[in-house]
């Protein structure tokens, strides 16, 4: 882990609506984070979070219309993202931000070769000879650790396993040394060791690679596999973000405690797990002050009337949540900052 | 493999040598060139009112072990007891009766559910089976089912899209409920649902299984939920079970190395504290 402040992306106030005839989903709505360079990064949250569109909006392939980016900035390197035509975009995904996705089987075309999908990808953003091309994507495909590679360059998707369909999936990412990976669950679909294997993976690529990775999960056991640091979304907002012992050992926001308190585990086998009661809310309908009041135990008058500001709690460890709660009293702390 | 247990009337469902072998067919004439052994010898049993873990990787058997049992598939070898009856060569008809005592619980329960049947039809079914025949019986029954796994008698007119994953996981539990069963095969149901909605059905399930005697086999990948929910676990690879043990002799002294991989594998949060909200 590296600890510096140079941060590679950084992304401030972002919203992204998704508009139809009858209403205005708020998916992503007002979400500041960083990520710095040699970093792990998670994005964490339940289903309809945000998660997913924050990830897309910052390579560019939120659908607009219906999406809309309503406003904020995505700083890649110090450059905008929002402001570059679709040309431009082109030039730097793949290139200096490469996508891993959930589903390798359906990110990866049946009809071709797994080495034309890799070779594309290099021809796109590089002039290369053809011979340059096969002993690169060889090289590639060694490095995510795929045996024999010379023989499988020949081999479609389906010859392959789903680990080994992911492996792909993430050589296709390396191609052109991009600065930035972004892998949007991309162990999800995968068997518990066949998880760990990619992740390690992951580890051991972007310290050979210097690389920055973002990733997008619902799984808090990857996050702790993974992260360095964390953000916890909730309905289209930051609820916490910290490093990862602080979220894990020190965390301040109530959805972040129900959460962990939820996961259920063998030490609590024959106790009741906590249930956060209610559901998270239609991202068209998000209930006003903190989207989290309704469901909160914590929650006061004021959570119903005022957006809470990011609270911080110790050495950049924020919390959306200025309630405070001292031996039977609840009261509302303004942020000092 | 020693044996677990010796079939007593405490006894619901034991398992002694399972075998499943699946043809592999090749050419034009689709001989067949060998034999997939998707089950083999494989031996447990379950206690009333106990719930057993079948933990292991995808393709390893444990969803044909389920199949087995409740006779969607015929074995190939060994024996199935249930409640003591020999029931590996029961005719459909024989099984009829039995049937109404063995439910399952899907992992995805939006494709487990018709989507042109509402809620209550869907369950009505069931109910029907298990000889509420009076509609007047029928539709208070069904109002107690959804009340029970916390959904309201008001959803009985509505349908599956109109669900949540999680109330749609209910609504499974309800249907699966509607036939008083004894034993319910749990085959990954709660691996699609999120930490908060995994949760509240963990804790259903519990509920249901303290108020109603119930028995659960309980088919997992996961560690932490299996460590959560089972008193006892086996764990599958390749078709056999290769360890089976009390879950805290297994999660502290595991002996396979399978398992060992394993659990080095799973994720383990508990490293932190714990934390009540």
């Amino acid at each position: 882990m590296k600890q510096t402040n140079d941060s590679l992306l950084s992304v401030e106030d972002l919203r992204v609506y998704f508009r139809s005839d009858e209403e205005l989903s708020r998916a992503v709505d007002g979400i500041s984070f960083d990520v710095r360079r040699e970093e792990t990064v998670c994005l964490v949250g339940e289903s309809g979070c945000g998660k997913s569109v924050s990830a897309l909006s910052v390579i560019g392939l939120v659908p607009i219309p219906p999406g809309e980016i309503v406003s904020g900035k995505i700083l890649f390197d110090g450059q905008n993202l929002i402001d570059l035509d679709e040309e431009s975009m082109q030039r730097i995904r793949g290139n200096h931000i490469a996508m891993v996705f959930q589903e390798p089987l359906t990110s990866l075309n049946p009809v071709f070769t797994i080495g034309d999908q890799i070779a594309e990808a290099i021809r796109t953003h590089e002039p290369v000879s053809e011979k340059e091309l096969e002993s690169r994507c060889r090289q590639l495909l060694e490095n995510v650790g795929i045996p024999s590679a010379g023989e499988r360059l020949g081999d479609y998707p389906h010859h392959l396993s789903g680990g080994q369909r992911q492996r792909v999936m993430i050589a296709m990412a390396l191609a052109c040394n991009p600065d930035l990976i972004i892998a949007d669950e991309p162990t999800t679909a995968l068997d518990v060791t066949v998880q760990d294997q990619i992740l390690r993976l992951f580890d051991d690529l972007q310290k050979s690679h210097a690389m920055s990775v973002l990733y997008i999960t619902h799984d808090l056991g990857v996050v702790t596999a993974v992260a360095d640091r964390v953000y916890v979304m909730y309905a289209g907002v930051i609820a916490e973000e910290g490093t990862t012992p602080q979220i894990f050992e020190e965390p301040q926001h109530p959805y972040t405690r129900a959460l962990l308190a939820s996961l259920p585990s063998r030490r609590k086998r024959g106790q009741r797990l906590y249930s956060i009661p209610g559901s998270v809310p239609n991202p068209a309908y998000k209930p006003s002050g903190c989207p989290f009041h309704p469901r909160c135990e914590y929650a006061i008058q004021r959570c119903q009337e005022q957006y809470p500001k990011m609270c911080d709690y110790n050495d950049g460890h924020l919390a959306r949540c200025p309630v405070v709660y001292d031996g039977g009293t609840t009261s509302w702390c303004e942020p000092s900052a | 493999m020693t044996k677990l247990n010796h079939s007593s009337n405490t006894t619901i469902l034991e398992v002694d040598g399972l075998k499943k072998y699946f043809p592999i067919r090749r050419g034009f004439l689709k001989r067949i060139v060998g034999w997939q052994k998707a089950v083999e010898d494989v031996s447990f049993s379950i206690e009333r009112g106990n719930t057993l873990g079948l933990v292991g990787e995808s393709g390893c058997g444990k969803t044909t072990v389920a199949r087995l049992i409740l006779k969607l598939l015929e074995a190939d070898g060994g024996r199935i007891l249930f409640k003591g009856q020999n029931i590996t060569h029961l005719s459909d008809n024989e099984m009829k009766p039995l049937r109404k005592e063995m439910q399952m619980i899907f992992q995805d329960p939006y494709g487990s559910l018709n989507p042109k049947m509402s809620v209550g039809r869907t369950i009505a079914e069931g109910l029907r089976v298990a000889g509420f025949k009076a509609k007047s019986d029928l539709n208070e029954r069904l109002g107690d089912l959804l009340q029970l796994v916390g959904l309201s008698p008001s959803a009985a007119n509505r349908f599956p899209h109109e669900f949540s994953g999680g109330q749609r996981q209910r609504i499974g539990i309800a249907r699966a409920l509607s036939v008083q069963p004894k034993l319910i095969i749990c085959d990954e149901p709660v691996s699609a649902l999120d930490v908060s909605i995994q949760a509240q059905i963990l804790n259903l399930l519990k509920d249901l299984q303290d108020q109603l005697k119930l028995s659960y086999l309980f088919i997992s990948h996961d560690f932490n939920v299996v460590g959560y929910v089972c008193n006892y676990i086996a764990v599958m690879y390749k078709g056999q079970i290769v360890e089976h043990a009390p879950a805290d002799e297994l999660f502290e002294n595991p002996q396979h190395s399978y398992t060992r991989v394993l659990l080095a594998a799973a994720p383990d949060l508990e490293s932190g504290k714990q934390w009540a909200v």
